[in-house]
């Protein structure tokens, strides 16, 4: 494996040396500075340099990982101004890839017991299609949950999002019970995992869980303010989910960019269970003309995670 | 008006109770403090370790704690309408056993919010519900509710005690500690049967009689709200709050009797409490009992005709996982006092007692049945390879704590015994028939 | 010749050692086994008379790429043998390096107008070396709007220039037309240029624009191989304007943190009326321990 490593390495070192015009070897010296042009009466500084907290070590950075200042919790009351957010799930593209699941846990510091992303493998009725059905939190209009609490401990704010602070959540469950949608987890012990994250709690990011309360879904406002999309959408291979301003008509999954209302009128986008009247920002187009046949939803999934779908309709038909 | 042969003698007879404890009844404080003790370890290993080792998990996020809940509570809204009905109509037969029913509704009262307390996961910031409480929510309601509720039966208990206390206090022949005599003494207020003194506080009586009556069924509705103002299948049903409320006088009315059948026993009070009170409660447990069972049949009867797919698949749980607690709970739980003491041959103290006890099991069972299947069977169905994700068992913990709930219950009825006499000694002490009239309703006849 | 290169790399690691302590005695911790950097670079022409370059610098993991920070990179321009440095500038958090170069400055082209850009990381401890570069030759694309009786159009004019500075219509290539949008750019329509450089489509009737209802049109010429990535921008009010989803003054609903009025009303009154009941028992209780007071005196 080393082996294979290293040669590797020399191939793309006589490679880079191939294409580098200049050879040498640089110095990077520690600076808290970013910017450090040449000739600074010639040349702008580009503004999309972000101002660095390090100081000055080289770092490597998950490019998912963004660490700039997380909001307070006051702040976090207050939606992203001007913005109401939607997102739209093609069930017609999943194949229960689970990165959403992977990358959100990995992006909010969860233990793998808890999922704010799950995918259901749902058949409506014995005779109907079975489908991938991957359900994040559905930031209702008409949030049962936040109607319920006890406390004000979760808020839906002026962008449509409902978030939780997990400082004031005194762990009631009542919003549990409240969504109809199973969608709020619980931290019923001390996860090691909450320990991964050092930076301070922000509801935006839902990070670090705290022992004893409830914890959802977030639609990842920290990653929308500097304008990325939330994991799950940022990491589907297949671009199943996209996400985007409602009150803009418009929706991305990062390589395609489409009109909200265009979409959901051609592909008679839906929200589930409509008739409850939660009114859902989640909408989802019918798994119609699909990519994949569900069973390629098994492949290469843990023992686990496969477990978890031997008593639906579907394993009762098909061996899993 | 008070007799003062009847009084003393009454006085004599109850003396005992609050003079010794005998080597029995210290036992059976200790076994009872061991339990609490039991409980006590639990609730530490449950703070310290956190709610993962309890059954709970994140689909049924509540289990027999609110069942419990649900169930002390049931029986301190049926101690407080029992008694203030009785109060109010100036049942005759009352007398022996209305200090029952009150001290049922004070003390279950006291032990049923503890259960709520135990599904909090954070209760250091407890105090949060009044700093941050919001008026929206069902459970603000039933904080309001329960701290409400709880003032007014303490209230009603002092005020229906009163004459009582006075009368230890000013019996002589009571052998007891200083300090007891002492506490009396403040306790009885200089109560000393004035004309005026017994107006108003028999005016006052009156009006807290008909307020834990009220309040009792606004409580317990908001109680049954909490569940009914979801969307979960199982619990949105617009029938659940006079459902919970007859539920709770059902089951209260069950401990009544039991709580008669001990103390009778226990006191030796054969004299006083007898058949024809076992009798007077029995009717008003078949009357619930039919009640009881009109509700719950209109509840799952629209649920399955309806039919919808939730619904459905809840009914199909119901009688496949739960077949033996949903007969038990809700065809023998009814049927039997039914039978029991609808049937004149078969009213006997100690069937009625059995009957009783039948009825608080499966009270206890209808409340699991509510709760832990509507959890377990969710809209999006539970896709989940852990066996303790999928379908809720209780633990030793919550087993335990729930025990310790019911020795706490248990003691404290000893001690308030030890306290105050089981029966309301000076209202016995009256002379039959005249305070009818005073009575805010004109009844010419009680019950029987 | 792996014994060469690997008494090489030693040497070459003594040297670096000799030289830069200050940078080795950051990453002692670390092992000194080589890493391979990987760098990308965007070329984007603004139309606006400048040049944007964007480079990423990152290392390639099983778990997907990590983006290097505060690594130093360096630009430069080429043409034939001419070479020019545009200017050195860091890493992000993300691994972004961006540099606007002004198109008036005087880029070296070829004779087909064509310029090289480079983007270089040198070597910096355990990090290899890496380097990127992009031919494209300017040209600007300019948009603007007409409107013929009730129909509205979008225009799309686009330009190259060459080495002798003489300006000549792009022909024949696609200008894709976007609006921009929260996370991405949104394509409305797609325009294949006219021999004179020029081509319009009409503009969609039902888009969404700021508040006062301004839209910015953007044409783009994406990935081409002679001019690479050159988008041109406008607006004009022709968009719906924007309508917030929320009022700013909260209302109140279950949900929102004041309650309805008539709950407010049901609470006070429901409570006023048992407390007053209970403040008139405790209240007949006073009076019977008042009323024994006077009994005694």
């Amino acid at each position: 494996m080393e082996e294979k490593d290293k040669d590797k390495q020399k191939k793309s070192r006589r490679e880079f040396l191939k294409k580098s015009l200049i050879a040498g070897v640089g110095v990077v010296t520690g600076s808290k500075l970013i910017a450090a042009y040449i000739d600074k009466s010639r040349l702008e500084s580009g503004e999309k340099v972000k101002a660095l907290t390090t100081h000055g070590e080289i770092i490597e950075v998950d490019k998912a990982h963004i660490h700039t200042p997380r909001v307070s919790i006051k702040e976090s009351h207050k939606g992203i101004p001007g913005r109401k957010f939607v997102m739209v799930i093609d069930l017609a593209k999943c194949k229960n890839a689970r990165k959403c699941v992977e990358s959100c846990q990995k992006g909010h510091f969860l233990p793998k017991s808890q999922e704010f992303m799950k995918v259901y493998l749902l058949q409506d009725s014995e005779k109907s299609a079975p489908y991938w059905f991957p359900k994040p939190c559905f930031h209702c209009d008409n949030p049962l949950c936040v109607s319920v609490c006890p406390v004000g401990a979760t808020y839906k704010r002026s962008d449509g999002i409902v978030l939780i602070d997990n400082e004031r959540c005194i762990g009631c469950k009542f919003c549990m019970t409240g969504c109809p949608y199973s969608t709020r987890v619980f931290a019923w012990k001390k996860y090691p995992e909450f320990e991964g994250d050092k930076q301070p709690y922000s509801p935006e990011a839902s990070s670090p869980g705290k022992e004893g309360t409830v914890s959802k879904c977030d639609f990842c406002p920290d990653l929308v303010r500097i304008g990325k999309l939330p994991y799950c959408a940022q990491n589907c291979p297949m671009g199943v989910i996209y996400f985007g301003d409602i009150d803009e008509d418009s929706v991305t999954n990062g390589a395609e960019t489409l009109r909200f209302s265009e979409l959901i009128r051609d592909r008679a986008g839906y929200r589930y269970l409509e008739t409850l009247g939660t009114r859902p920002s989640v909408y989802y187009l019918p798994p119609v003309e699909r990519q994949f046949p569900v069973d390629k939803g098994f492949n290469g999934l843990d023992k686990n995670v496969k477990n978890r779908y031997e008593n639906t309709p579907y394993s009762k038909t098909h061996k899993l | 008006m008070e007799n003062k042969t009847i009084r003393d003698n009454l006085l004599k007879e109850v003396a005992p109770h609050l003079e010794r404890t005998t080597p029995a009844a210290l036992a059976w404080i200790l076994f009872l403090l061991s339990i609490i003790g039991l409980g006590i370890f639990a609730f530490i290993t449950q703070v310290t370790k956190g709610h993962i080792v309890t059954g709970m998990r994140d689909n049924v996020v509540w289990g027999i704690y609110i069942v419990n809940f649900i169930f002390f509570m049931g029986m301190s809204y049926a101690g407080a309408i029992i008694s203030g009905t009785l109060q109010l109509f100036r049942t005759e037969w009352r007398k022996p056993i209305i200090r029952l029913a009150e001290y049922l509704a004070i003390i279950s009262l006291l032990i049923g919010p503890g259960y709520i307390l135990l599904c909090i996961g954070r209760l250091d910031r407890l105090y949060y519900l009044a700093l941050f409480g919001r008026i929206q929510s069902p459970i603000t309601w039933d904080v309001i509710a329960i701290s409400t509720d709880i003032f007014g039966c303490l209230i009603f208990l002092y005020l229906s005690t009163l004459r009582d206390i006075a009368n230890l206090r000013d019996f002589k022949e009571l052998n007891l500690p200083r300090w007891r005599k002492k506490i009396y003494s403040i306790l009885a207020l200089g109560y000393e049967g004035t004309p005026e003194q017994e107006k108003r506080l028999k005016r006052a009586t009156d009006i807290m009689a008909a307020m834990v009556i009220a309040i009792a069924i606004i409580v317990y509705s908001v109680l049954a709200w909490i569940f009914s103002v979801t969307l979960q299948p199982g619990w949105h049903s617009t029938i659940f709050g006079p459902y919970f409320v007859i539920a709770a006088i059902y089951s209260g009315t069950g401990v009544l009797i039991i709580a008669m059948w001990v103390f009778r026993k226990v006191y030796h009070l054969q004299q006083y409490i007898t058949r024809k009170h076992f009798v007077a409660m029995g009717v008003l447990m078949v009357v619930l009992a039919a009640l009881f069972g009109y509700f719950t049949f209109s509840d799952y009867l629209t649920k399955w005709y309806g039919s919808e797919k939730n619904d459905e698949s809840l009914i199909k749980i119901l009688f496949s996982q739960y077949y033996w607690p949903f007969i038990f709970s809700n065809y023998i739980g009814v049927l039997i006092p039914l039978i029991v003491v609808g049937i004149p041959k078969l009213r006997s103290i100690t069937s009625i007692t059995i009957s009783a006890l039948i009825v608080i099991v499966a009270l206890w069972f209808n409340r699991y049945l509510i709760v832990i299947p509507t959890l377990e069977s969710p809209y999006l169905p539970i896709q989940d390879s852990r066996p303790e994700w999928l379908n809720y068992s209780a633990t030793w913990v919550e087993y335990s704590l729930t025990a310790a709930g019911v020795a706490l219950f248990c003691l404290l009825y000893t001690l308030a015994s030890k306290f105050i006499p089981v029966m309301n000694v000076s209202e016995m002490a009256d002379v039959p028939g005249t305070d009818k009239t005073e009575g805010p309703f004109l009844t010419e006849e009680s019950l029987l | 010749m792996k014994g060469f290169q690997k008494v090489s790399c030693f040497l070459l690691l003594v040297i670096l050692d000799c030289f830069q302590i200050k940078v080795f005695s950051q990453e002692q911790k670390d092992s000194l086994a080589d890493i391979n950097t990987k760098i990308s670079l965007l070329y984007l022409n603004t139309s606006n008379d400048t040049v944007v370059l964007t480079a990423n610098l990152f290392v390639s993991r099983d778990q997907g790429p990590f983006a290097l920070q505060n690594a130093e990179i360096e630009f430069t321009a080429t043409a034939g043998k001419e070479i020019k440095l545009l200017g050195e500038t860091k890493t992000d958090d993300q691994g972004n390096a961006v540099l606007k170069v002004h198109v008036k400055s005087g880029l070296p082209c070829d004779k087909d107008g064509k310029t090289v850009y480079l983007v270089k990381f040198n070597r910096k401890g355990k990090y290899l070396s890496s380097a990127e570069s992009i031919t494209a030759k300017l040209a600007k694309i300019t948009v603007n709007f007409s409107k013929e009786d009730s129909l509205r159009f979008i225009k799309v004019n686009a330009n190259q220039f060459e080495s002798t500075g003489e300006i000549k219509p792009v022909t024949k290539e696609k200008v894709i037309v976007y609006i921009p949008r929260l996370f991405n750019l949104l394509k409305i329509g797609e325009i294949a240029l006219d021999d004179n450089g020029e081509g319009r489509i009409d503009c969609p009737e039902n888009l969404i624009g700021d508040s006062l209802g301004n839209i910015t049109v953007i044409a783009k010429i994406e990935e081409n191989d002679t001019f690479g990535n050159v988008q041109g921008q406008s607006s004009i009010t022709w968009g719906i304007p924007k309508q917030y989803y929320l009022a700013e003054k909260p209302t109140r609903e279950l949900w929102t943190p004041i309650a309805p009025i008539w709950m407010i009303v049901t609470l006070i009154i429901m409570l006023t009326g048992v407390w007053a009941h209970y403040l008139y028992a405790v209240s007949q209780l006073i009076k019977i321990k008042f009323a024994r007071k006077k009994d005694l005196f």
